[in-house]
């Protein structure tokens, strides 16, 4: 999506004292954090620690016990099923395992959500759908295989062609790096970053890869016993004092050297 | 009718002229407008796009594929874009797609559809009979001995696909009962032949319906289920971890189920066999004044030992073959959620057609031998 109001000064997404429950367990204890728009964010944390938990509040797919989290300018919290679901035609998820309907083809999972919601004709929907496969960077034959025919790195890219399908103003990762050799992570870090650029695309992704948040995220936050522990870009981050954060990049303050891929 | 921001084109001095908002969920109407639009006069054509307020890729792409169409027909197109959507057109163009990559064809004719079934059932039955195989060896080589598989894993299945289902089996067989007494009730009593009754349903009941019934019920309960199981576990990748650590999956999932069901079918069909007559006996107290002893003991007479227990030998069959196909049916799902829907029917759809045949088999062999 073109910027079309280019210095909008509220968040894409801003999360306000976020508290969680799960069961017994206490996952968020207070989150706060802002994500600009155009840029790429990432948040970071041990296992466990509540990351996708967040990132399905943000699409209000799970409800927090109390906070605020505004994404694209709307409350999420209490937010009506209608609502929800316009909020969610904004925004372009890929989940961790990529959750493409394995009885389509790729091109038809790319073009599905463009049939349910646009009124173009089947032409050029899977005209569209074709230029989405070949902007991930996928052959056009791809469009052609089913996803259990494809690689799991370009799984992720055909996951990631559907997520833009509708053009999304946010576009949510989670972990799209987890399960990909360190060349084909790198080869998505840059599609990301080529997307981003080029779409005006905000980011949220959610990782613990070392490479990823090095190399692409321009803003990063460190999640762990509920609260954002240390935030800033990744430089910051890794010269953070706080224990857990120091037990997790361990050797790499202030910059990438020990972790470089 | 024209909502604000709606995306608009339309002919204006000699130029084309875009406007509103050129956007995903908008776009259609102008797709069905540019198909009917008058282009204007002159071999060079200028479209202006300067007056989009806000544009996405679809949107751009529909100007791009508009003005290379037109090029292709002998007429140069200038775009005009505004600066920030110049980016747009140059995703567009940059993906290199000129056209949709054909679809594949979506109905094959009708005799490679023909060959294809034919091929694929005979495949299927090659590799069912392989499965049958490999459940032989795995029981041969169980390392707790061919006759003791895995108790506590059999008595968990026996629970839930015996002693859960005998409300159903029941409650079911009750009710034929009852009905088969009463169509036979009208057509004897007029013979004066209403006693007969009891020979009739207690005969059904005990050689034929009750082995068939319970069969039925256990395949619709257990038999799909066994399918999607293990079809969700070869899916998740559980299948191969199983194999992974030395174990075999015939002899750890397949196998218990097999005993189960051969231990709880016959249960169940003595269950059907006694509620079905009991179902009989209270219709014809009601309807032909027959008391309950007098019921039973026409039963006890006319049916003999060797009816029942071949409706009773039957089960223990009709379980196992229940059980094979549900398990043989899971472990061919494949990689997509459409096959383990496919494949669940087909237990349920194969193991009734081999229970069927199954038993017409016996029925001609017990004829031939006077049973």
């Amino acid at each position: 999506m073109a910027p079309t109001v280019p210095s909008a000064p509220e968040p894409v997404i801003a999360a306000r004292d976020v508290h969680t429950r799960v069961g017994a367990d206490v996952v968020h204890a207070g989150v706060t954090l802002d994500v600009h728009r155009g840029r790429i964010f990432a948040l970071a944390g041990p296992s466990g620690c509540g990351k996708t938990l967040l990132l399905r509040e943000v699409l209000a797919l799970h409800v927090p016990d109390s906070g605020s989290i505004r994404v694209l300018g709307r409350e999420v919290v209490g937010i009506g099923h209608e609502e929800a679901l316009e909020l969610r035609r904004r925004c372009g998820v890929v989940f961790e395992r990529g959750a493409l309907f394995s009885s389509l083809t790729v091109a038809e999972n790319v073009s599905l959500p463009l049939r349910e919601r646009s009124r173009l004709g089947r032409r050029v929907r899977d005209e569209l759908a074709a230029m989405k496969i070949a902007l991930v960077g996928l052959p056009a034959s791809a469009g052609l295989k089913y996803p259990s025919q494809l690689s799991g790195g370009m799984r992720r890219r055909a996951a990631l062609a559907r997520a833009i399908a509708l053009d999304p103003e946010l576009l949510l990762l989670d972990e799209p790096s987890a399960g990909l050799d360190p060349s084909s992570g790198r080869e998505f870090e840059e599609l990301v970053r080529h997307l981003n650029d080029v779409l005006g695309l905000t980011v949220f992704v959610v990782t613990r890869d070392l490479g990823l948040l090095w190399n692409l995220a321009d803003h990063v936050a460190f999640l762990a016993g509920g609260q954002i522990v240390a935030a800033g870009t990744m430089a910051e981050v890794s010269r953070s004092d706080a224990p857990v954060v120091r037990a997790y990049f361990p050797g790499t303050r202030g910059g990438p050297a020990g972790a470089r891929r | 009718m024209d909502l604000p921001g709606s995306p608009r084109i339309r002919v204006e001095d000699g130029a084309v002229r875009c406007s509103g908002s050129w956007t995903i969920h908008r776009v259609g109407r102008v797709e069905r407008a540019l198909r009917r639009l008058t282009w204007p006069e002159g071999v060079a054509l200028v479209v202006d796009a300067s007056a989009v307020g806000t544009m996405d890729t679809a949107g751009a792409w529909l100007l791009e594929r508009t003005a290379r169409r037109l090029e292709r027909s002998g007429r140069p197109v200038t775009l005009r874009f505004r600066p920030e959507h110049e980016a747009l057109l140059g995703i567009v163009t940059s993906s290199g797609v000129v056209a949709a990559p054909p679809r594949p064809r979506e109905r094959a004719p009708f005799l490679s559809t023909l060959g294809r079934w034919a091929w694929s059932s005979a495949r299927d039955a090659v590799r069912l009979v392989t499965f049958l195989g490999e459940i032989g060896v795995a029981a041969a080589r169980a390392r707790t001995g061919p006759l003791r598989v895995r108790s506590r894993q059999v008595l968990e299945h026996v629970q839930t696909a015996g002693f859960e289902a005998l409300p159903t089996a029941a409650l079911l067989s009750f009710f034929i009962g009852i009905v088969l007494a009463f169509q036979g009730s009208t057509l004897l009593r007029p013979f004066g032949a209403g006693i007969l009754v009891a020979d009739l349903v207690g005969l059904a009941m005990v050689r034929e319906l009750s082995p068939i019934l319970t069969a039925l019920i256990v395949a619709g309960r257990s038999g799909s289920a066994y399918a999607a199981q293990l079809g969700a576990m070869k899916m998740s990748g559980e299948i191969d971890s199983l194999r992974a650590v030395g174990l075999s999956p015939s002899e750890v999932l397949v196998l218990p189920r097999i005993a189960a069901l051969v231990l709880v079918v016959p249960l169940l069909t003595v269950a059907a066999d006694v509620l079905g007559v009991a179902g009989a006996m209270l219709v014809a107290r009601s309807e032909l004044a027959m008391s309950s002893g007098e019921f039973l003991g026409r039963v006890a007479r006319e049916i003999h030992a060797s009816s029942y227990l071949l409706g009773v030998c039957k089960a223990p069959v009709f379980g196992a073959i229940v059980a094979v196909v549900g398990c043989y049916q899971g472990l061919q799902v494949a990689d997509d959620a459409d096959s383990v829907g496919r494949r669940t029917t087909g237990a349920v759809v194969q193991s009734m057609f081999f229970v069927v045949l199954a038993d017409a088999f016996v029925l001609v062999v017990s004829r031939q031998l006077g049973i």
